[in-house]
């Protein structure tokens, strides 16, 4: 969704060739008898934009916690390079973190905060100077320099929290929620402001967030957490489009999720018996599904077409009655009441003025789709 | 402004007044009168019946012999300077010794802090002479302490530790510990722990991160605990009369002598309005410091 | 402004006292009585006994001269007694209101005329001299058999002193009783009263000063007893109750009083009523029942201390009246001598003196 089309594509994790930057193998944690994460696995490759999503208290922060070095694993092995971190401390691991809070130090100013990692580290004395102003510049604070933190605003603070992790150049930039604190409108500037700046510095970034949006911004790739496992990691096309369970579904955008049975009707397309009274949906997969298997339908709204008369040409197109409008300026929801009470939503973008939109409450319309619009879920 | 404004803010002020200003001018009129052998000692007594004439003759007889006296005499001096060393001195040893206890309680669990607090503040539900008189059971020479390094046979003769300095500066430390400890701890408490994570992330060990990051942010605990101690120990007479020997040599003692020894209160008022204008200095300073943490929080 | 507010104190106390029984409030030297006596006293008359005590004459004498004390009876010592009546402090005394007074020991009150004219004021508690308390055993060990505890020497000279602060030595706090040792000492008159010749104790208690644990006038009763110390120069009657504590805890520690050689003081403590005492009535109550021969020879017995009432002499333990510590004979009486108080500025050059001795500075 972000790839920029110019750029060339970049998909390390496609090449079997490709050494992965981390290496996080079978890594379990426990907080005494709470397993927080559960034996993942995952590889991050160099210059990778890594967004690690999912609800509060799915391990996330954990995962990123042990790669700072905060936290040790109770099983497994994570490398960095190849090398094991396990007995490396925080202090001399090659990676760095933006904090939730930012963590800046209140008693020193922006350009101490900058400098201070670059102290504790064997850059020459008269190197520190031009890399912190370099660092300034990055992130646009330069008239900022003497102030302290309570000086500045809180988007000023968030770029001197991201220019003093960035100053060490670090292998590996770990973000926790880098941009929570902000406002929308501020949020959605600097997300692509920390993509610009990921490309020029070239460092493999990791985001923690929960925050669909913007993990579907910013990552090249996304892996979706729940409860101390890896439910999907791919690209944010791919977890958008092509969910591989109801929950990754469900937790990323939009979604009408329909329970009922499949019967192959072959050639890789199936129908889909789900209610009473109801025609069967048509629907493809690349899976083999035996006849009768319990499965989950899932379709975006804006991927179901609504008009007032049936249409020929779709797979599936079903009746109800308009429940319930909710605009949002460039589109808006129509939730559907089908005969069977089934509740579908559909996403109309308002291509036109609102005095002239064609449908209103208790409006009776069809909705459509296509076979493909939709995926099957087993689980 | 109406009545109600009027009285809440003259309320703190009368106090000010009846608490304090009006004991001081009476200290201070006493410390420029002369000794005497009447009731009160001291000459002359201001007689209100004796009218206008009366209060002229009264204020001329008035003057700073004493004052005199004392700047001529260098024990008050030896005694003013050996008071700020000594309180200086306990007020380093009790940080030295305040800071891990108020750090240990940051640190912490949740569940423990209320109990440690606790056990911090609960030695003032005893009578503090009791608790400096119980320190004599402990430091003399039959005391508990040698009792125990001889029994243990660390030492074959008493430590001589009651009457003695040391004593003064243990009897400091452990009588105004939770002045420097609560301070400290609030500090540190209140401090966000992903500051220590951010230094130990840009390369500080646990030691430098401890020095770079903690101990700076903890400075306002450490100045307003520095202050709690080191002003009543300035002052401090019941501490070295009982658990200090002859030698111990400080101002508050130097007052009791003047007063219940000497029975010269024109003299000990002189000293004690000279104590009052030396602890004045660090009130002030205190206030000064207090101010600037508030501006700076804001 | 002190004053109302310690009028307005004692008026309180008053107050306080009207509301119950009435009462007596009594300002003693601390360890200074049978507290059975106390009891005794009460039981008597059916008057309430407030009993507090002091440590220092200069500790009564800033109550006495900040007026308003709320004490009905007082016990000052001689100088400080003469003193306190040029001040006002105290009321003359109606001999009709003492039947006891008969029972007074002449040779007492003689020599207290000097502080009390006429004995006008008060009448005498207790008498005593002022000495050397030794640990004799300690003594002994650290200065050899042949130890001076019968001569100032062994406090004023400070190569035994040197000696005795292995095993503590106490002095008192009380110039008015050190400086006249060191003058005897110094074979100089013990009462002068002229700067040039106290300036001369100066030197000889600044050498020793170091080698002095503590100045406490009340300290060293428990410190000699218990075995902290082994040497003070105190109050006979002290030192002998430290003998009796020490005997009581069998703990191997023998105290000896002894009155130096070179003569002692000899001081006089009197039972006196502050001029604005809140009951004096009922202190007359209190000072007849102290002259009552039973009465006062029981303290006496109790706290090793000789007392100037005559008929009392015949209840007297032999260990009091047959200790010539305690009565002493013709020949050390005659050792013995008073002094008298210092006019107000030779008494500011000597406190500034003794603070001076004590600090070391």
């Amino acid at each position: 969704m972000a790839q920029p089309a110019s750029r060339p594509v970049f998909a390390p994790w496609n090449d079997p060739a490709a050494k992965p930057l981390i290496q996080f193998k079978s890594v379990t944690k426990k907080f005494g008898e709470f397993v927080a994460i559960d034996d993942v696995t995952i590889d991050i490759f160099a210059q990778e934009f890594f967004a690690l999503l999912g609800p509060s208290g799915c391990g996330k922060t954990t995962l990123m916690r042990m790669l700072a070095g905060f936290e040790r694993p109770t099983k497994g092995q994570i490398l960095l390079d190849g090398k094991d971190l396990a007995d490396v401390p925080p202090n001399r691991r090659e990676t760095n973190m933006m904090f939730q809070s930012y963590a800046l130090f209140p008693h020193l100013s922006v350009w101490e905060n900058i400098a201070f990692g670059l102290k504790r580290s064997p850059m020459p004395k008269g190197e520190i100077g031009p890399r912190v102003e370099q660092m300034l510049k990055l992130v646009r604070l330069d008239k900022f320099a003497r102030r302290k933190p309570h000086q500045i605003s809180g988007g000023q603070r968030q770029r001197v929290a991201l220019a003093r992790s960035l100053a060490k150049a670090p292998k590996l930039l770990l973000l926790d929620e880098p941009l929570g604190a902000l406002d929308k409108k501020l949020r959605q500037d600097t997300q692509f402001e920390l993509m610009d700046i990921q490309e020029k510095t070239g460092t493999t970034f990791l985001i923690v967030t929960h925050d669909q949006e913007e993990a579907m911004t910013v990552a090249s790739r996304v892996a979706v957490m729940d409860h101390g496992k890896m439910i999907q990691i791919d690209t944010p096309d791919r977890i958008y489009e092509m969910p591989n369970s109801v929950y990754v579904a469900d937790f990323i955008g939009d979604v009408n999720i329909i329970k009922g049975n499949a019967k192959p009707t072959g050639e890789g397309r199936f129908a889909i018996s789900w209610a009473e009274g109801q025609p069967d949906i048509a629907a493809a997969s690349g899976a083999g599904i035996a006849a009768g298997t319990p499965v989950h339908f899932a379709i975006r709204p804006e991927k179901i077409a609504i008009s007032a008369d049936k249409p020929a040409d779709r797979a599936n197109a079903v009746k109800g009655r308009i429940e319930d409008i909710a605009y949002l300026g460039n589109i808006s929801t129509y939730k559907v009441e089908l005969a069977n009470g089934a509740m579908i939503k559909a996403q109309v973008a308002n291509d036109r003025r609102l005095a002239r939109r064609t449908f209103s409450w208790d409006d009776m319309v069809w909705l459509s789709f296509t076979d493909t619009a939709g995926v099957i879920l087993m689980k | 402004m109406n009545f109600r404004r009027i009285l809440l803010i003259a309320t703190p002020y009368a106090w000010l007044v009846a608490l304090f200003l009006v004991p001081f001018l009476i200290v201070f009129k006493i410390s420029l009168s002369h000794y005497a052998i009447s009731i009160p000692p001291y000459s002359p007594v201001f007689d209100i019946s004796a009218g206008w004439e009366g209060f002229k003759t009264f204020l001329s007889k008035l003057d700073f012999d004493n004052y005199r006296f004392l700047s001529g005499d260098d024990l008050y001096w030896k005694a003013y300077l050996s008071s700020l060393q000594i309180a200086a001195i306990s007020t380093i040893i009790t940080l030295v010794v305040a800071y891990p206890i108020a750090y240990g309680m940051a640190q912490a669990n949740d569940e423990w802090r209320p109990t440690l607090m606790m056990l911090v503040i609960l030695p003032f539900w005893t009578s503090f002479l009791i608790r400096v008189y119980s320190w004599i059971g402990i430091l003399s020479n039959e005391g508990f302490l040698n009792q125990i390094l001889l029994g243990l046979g660390v030492i074959d003769t008493p430590l001589a530790i009651m009457n003695t300095n040391t004593a003064v500066y243990i009897g400091i430390v452990y009588t105004y510990l939770p002045f420097m400890v609560l301070p400290i701890y609030a500090t540190l408490e209140k401090m966000d722990g992903s500051l220590i994570e951010a230094a130990e992330d840009l390369g500080c060990t646990r030691i430098s991160a401890f020095w770079l990051v903690t101990l700076p942010l903890s400075k306002p605990g450490v100045i307003a605990g520095c202050f709690l101690v080191f002003i009543p120990a300035l002052g401090e007479f019941v501490i070295p009369s009982l658990l200090g020997g002859s030698q111990t040599l400080m101002i508050g003692k130097v007052l009791w002598e003047e007063f219940f020894s000497n029975r010269d209160w024109p003299v000990a008022s002189a000293v004690a309005v000279i104590l009052l204008v030396l602890l004045i200095i660090p009130i002030i300073l205190f206030q000064r410091n207090e101010q600037k943490q508030r501006e700076a929080n804001q | 402004m002190m004053k109302t507010g310690m009028t307005f104190a004692a008026a309180l106390l008053a107050m306080a006292g009207a509301a119950a029984a009435e009462e007596v409030r009594v300002y003693n030297w601390s360890d200074y009585i049978d507290e059975s006596l106390l009891a005794k006293f009460t039981e008597e008359t059916g008057i309430d006994l407030v009993y507090d005590v002091f440590d220092s004459n200069e500790m009564l004498e800033t109550k006495m001269l900040a007026g308003s004390s709320g004490y009905d009876v007082v016990v000052p010592s001689g100088t400080f007694l003469q003193r306190q009546i040029q001040a006002g402090a105290f009321m003359k005394l109606d001999r009709s209101k003492l039947p006891n007074y008969g029972n007074l020991w002449d040779m007492v009150s003689e020599r207290v005329a000097k502080y009390d004219p006429g004995n006008q004021y008060a009448v005498n508690y207790m008498w005593g001299t002022t000495g050397i308390g030794v640990n004799i055993n300690k003594v002994k060990e650290v200065l050899g058999d042949d130890a001076p505890v019968n001569s100032l020497a062994l406090i004023f000279d400070p190569k035994n002193m040197e000696k005795l602060s292995q095993c503590g030595v106490h002095l008192l706090d009380a110039p008015t009783e050190m400086i006249p040792a060191a003058l005897a000492y110094l074979g100089l008159d013990p009462d002068a009263q002229d700067e040039e010749t106290l300036a001369k104790a100066e030197p000889v208690l600044e050498a020793i000063a170091p080698y002095v644990l503590k100045f406490h006038s009340s300290e060293y009763i428990n410190a000699l007893a218990n075995g902290d110390i082994c040497a003070v120069f105190g109050w006979s009657g002290d030192v002998l109750m430290a003998r009796d504590r020490a005997a009581e805890a069998d703990n191997g520690v023998e105290i000896e009083y002894h009155i130096p050689k070179e003569g002692a003081l000899m001081w006089f403590d009197e039972l006196a009523i502050p001029a604005d005492a809140p009951n004096p009535d009922g202190a007359y109550k209190f000072i007849n029942f102290m002259l009552d021969a039973h009465n006062i020879a029981a303290a006496s017995n109790y706290v090793y201390y000789a007392n100037g009432n005559k008929a009392s002499q015949q209840f007297l333990n032999e260990d009091v009246i047959g200790d010539t510590a305690i009565y002493p004979d013709a020949q050390t009486m005659e050792k013995l001598y008073t002094t008298t108080p210092w006019d107000p500025k030779v008494n500011r050059f000597v406190t500034r003196m003794w603070t001076k001795i004590k600090s070391g500075t």
